[in-house]
C-alpha cells in the first residue's frame, strides 16, 4: 500500500463487515482497496481472476447483495454489510452447483481463466430470469469476455440448466 | 493498485457541494466509480478526496413530477434500464440504458456519473436530448438548471462549475401521439454511433420532428436545422433528406476518426442509423408496430 509519489501508505481505513460465501469476514479496509484484492489476497479466494481491470472482460465478476460486479473496480468498502458471492460460494460441499456440472458437460471452457465471472454472470442471469432465450444469455454475457470462443458452449451449458430447471 | 485517498461522506447536496467548493482540485465527486476509479488507476488523476455522493437519499430517486421524470444523479443504469417509470414514459432512454457497457458497469455506474464524465462515446445523453432533458445543478451560489444540450459542452467537458454538482436529470415525457426510438452500433464494446429520434404525425406528415446524435464528435448534439428541414415531409421525403445530411451531419457533429472508425465512416452510419430510427417511430407513430 505505499504510493511511491506520496510515500506514505494508506491514508484512511474503514472497518468493513461483509459476507463472504456464507461467512463472515471483518477488518480494516484501506478505502482504497478493491474488492478482487481483498477477497484474493486478504481473504485467500483466488478463484476469482484479475483480468483487464478496466470494467471489459469479467475475469473478476461477483456478485454483491445478487447484483453482478467487476471486483476489480469495486472499492471494498461498499460491500459494507452486503453479501458477497464468488465462485467458490456456487458448489455446496462436493456438490456442483448445476451450472458448474453444465459447463463440465459442454466443454464450456478451453483455458478456464474466464469460467469463474462466466458463471458469476450467470448464475445472476437465472437469479433473475429463470428462463432466458438465447438472445437473453448473448446479451447479458456481453462483458464476459473468453477468448477461447466457447460462447456456443456456455450458452448450450446455461440452456441446459434452464431445461432441467422447468423439467 | 490505486493511489491512496480519503473519502468524504456528505449527507446533503449542501454539504456536499461545500467539501467540494472547500478541496477545489483536490476533490472529486464519486458516485458509481464505474469511470473514475479507472482514470485513478491509470494515473489520469490522482484526487486526494472522493467525495461519496450516494449516502444524499434525495440524489438516488426516480419520481414523477409536474409531469417530469425527475431521475436523480446517483441512479444506476441499471435501475434506469428496468424501471417501469421508465419504460413506460421514456422509452427510448430505457433502449439506450440496455445497451451502456455490460451488466456489471450498468449495476455501477450512475447517469450522474455518465453524464458529468462526458465520455463522448455514451449513449444516454443522445436519447434524453430528444426528450428536450434539463439537469438540475447546485453550487456554492445556489441551483440552476440548464437544457441538457448546453451542460454538454465537449470532449469530457461539460458547464459545471467549481464546487458545483449535478444533482437530478429532469425528463419531460413526449406529449401525446409521438413516438421514439434510440439505435446504435458498437465496436469493441464501445458505442461507435448513436441516434435517437421522436417524431408525431398527422395527414402522412411529420409534424413534430426531433433528431439526436452521438458518439461521433466531442458530444451528443440535438440536429435542430436537419429537424427544420425534415418537419412537414413524407417520411419518404425525410429518409431522403438524411441520406443528403452527411455534409450538414460533418459540419454539426464535427467528426473524429478513431480506432472505432474514420470520420466519414461515421457520418455514414450517423446517417444510416437516423434514417432507420426514422422509418421505426413513424411505423410506431401509425400503429403498425408495436412500442
Amino acid at each position: 500500500m505505499i504510493d511511491p509519489e506520496r510515500g506514505t501508505r494508506t491514508r484512511e481505513t474503514t472497518y468493513i463487515a461483509i459476507t463472504v460465501n456464507g461467512t463472515r469476514w471483518q477488518g480494516d479496509a484501506p478505502v482504497e482497496e478493491v474488492l478482487l484484492d481483498l477477497l484474493r489476497s486478504r481473504i485467500g479466494l483466488t478463484g476469482t481472476k484479475r483480468g483487464c481491470e478496466s470494467e471489459v472482460c469479467g475475469a473478476c465478476t461477483v456478485l454483491v447483495d445478487g447484483a453482478p460486479i467487476s471486483s476489480c473496480n469495486y472499492l471494498a468498502f461498499e460491500a459494507d454489510g452486503k453479501a458477497v458471492t464468488t465462485v467458490e460460494g456456487l458448489a455446496r460441499g462436493d456438490e456442483l452447483h448445476p451450472l458448474q456440472e453444465g459447463f463440465i458437460r459442454n466443454v464450456a471452457a478451453q483455458c478456464g481463466y474466464c469460467t469463474p465471472g462466466q458463471l458469476m454472470a450467470a448464475k445472476a442471469l437465472l437469479e433473475e430470469n429463470p428462463t432466458p432465450s438465447y438472445g437473453d444469455i448473448a446479451h447479458w454475457l456481453t462483458g464476459n469476455i473468453c477468448r477461447c470462443g466457447c460462447y456456443p458452449a456456455i450458452a448450450s451449458a446455461i440452456l441446459e440448466v434452464v431445461d432441467e430447471t422447468k423439467a | 493498485m490505486l493511489s491512496p485517498f480519503r473519502v468524504l461522506h456528505p449527507t446533503t447536496v449542501a454539504e456536499a457541494s461545500a467539501e467540494l467548493a472547500r478541496l477545489g482540485d483536490e476533490a472529486v465527486v464519486y458516485a458509481g466509480g464505474a469511470e473514475l476509479l479507472l482514470l485513478m488507476r491509470n494515473g489520469l488523476i490522482k484526487p486526494d478526496y472522493l467525495v461519496n455522493i450516494k449516502r444524499i437519499p434525495e440524489l438516488d430517486g426516480i419520481s414523477v413530477e409536474d409531469g417530469e421524470v425527475r431521475i436523480g444523479t446517483a441512479v444506476t443504469h441499471r435501475r434506469m434500464e428496468t424501471d417501469p417509470v421508465v419504460r413506460i414514459r421514456l422509452p427510448a432512454l430505457t433502449e439506450a440504458e440496455r445497451h451502456v457497457g455490460n451488466i456489471r458497469v450498468r449495476n455501477q455506474g450512475t447517469l450522474g456519473g455518465n453524464l458529468c464524465f462526458a465520455d463522448p462515446h455514451a449513449d444516454p445523453g443522445t436519447a434524453l436530448l430528444v426528450y428536450d432533458a434539463t439537469v438540475e445543478l447546485w453550487g456554492p451560489s445556489g441551483g440552476r438548471r440548464l437544457p441538457l444540450q448546453q451542460f454538454l459542452v465537449g470532449t469530457y467537458d461539460t458547464a459545471l462549475e467549481p464546487g458545483e454538482l449535478l444533482t437530478e436529470v429532469r425528463v419531460p415525457p413526449l406529449a401525446e401521439g409521438w413516438r421514439a426510438a434510440f439505435l446504435r452500433i458498437e465496436r469493441f464494446y464501445r458505442p461507435t454511433a448513436n441516434v435517437a429520434a421522436a417524431v408525431s404525425i398527422k395527414d402522412g406528415q411529420l409534424e413534430g420532428v426531433r433528431l439526436a446524435a452521438g458518439c461521433v464528435g466531442p458530444n451528443a448534439m440535438r440536429l435542430l436545422e436537419l429537424e427544420d428541414q425534415v418537419r412537414g415531409s413524407t417520411i419518404t421525403e425525410a429518409v431522403a433528406l438524411v441520406r443528403e445530411s452527411k455534409p450538414y451531419l460533418t459540419e454539426k457533429l464535427e467528426p473524429v476518426g478513431d480506432v472505432l472508425g474514420s470520420a466519414p465512416y461515421k457520418v455514414h452510419i450517423t446517417s444510416v442509423l437516423l434514417t432507420r430510427a426514422l422509418e421505426q417511430v413513424v411505423a410506431r407513430a401509425r400503429g403498425t408496430a408495436h412500442d
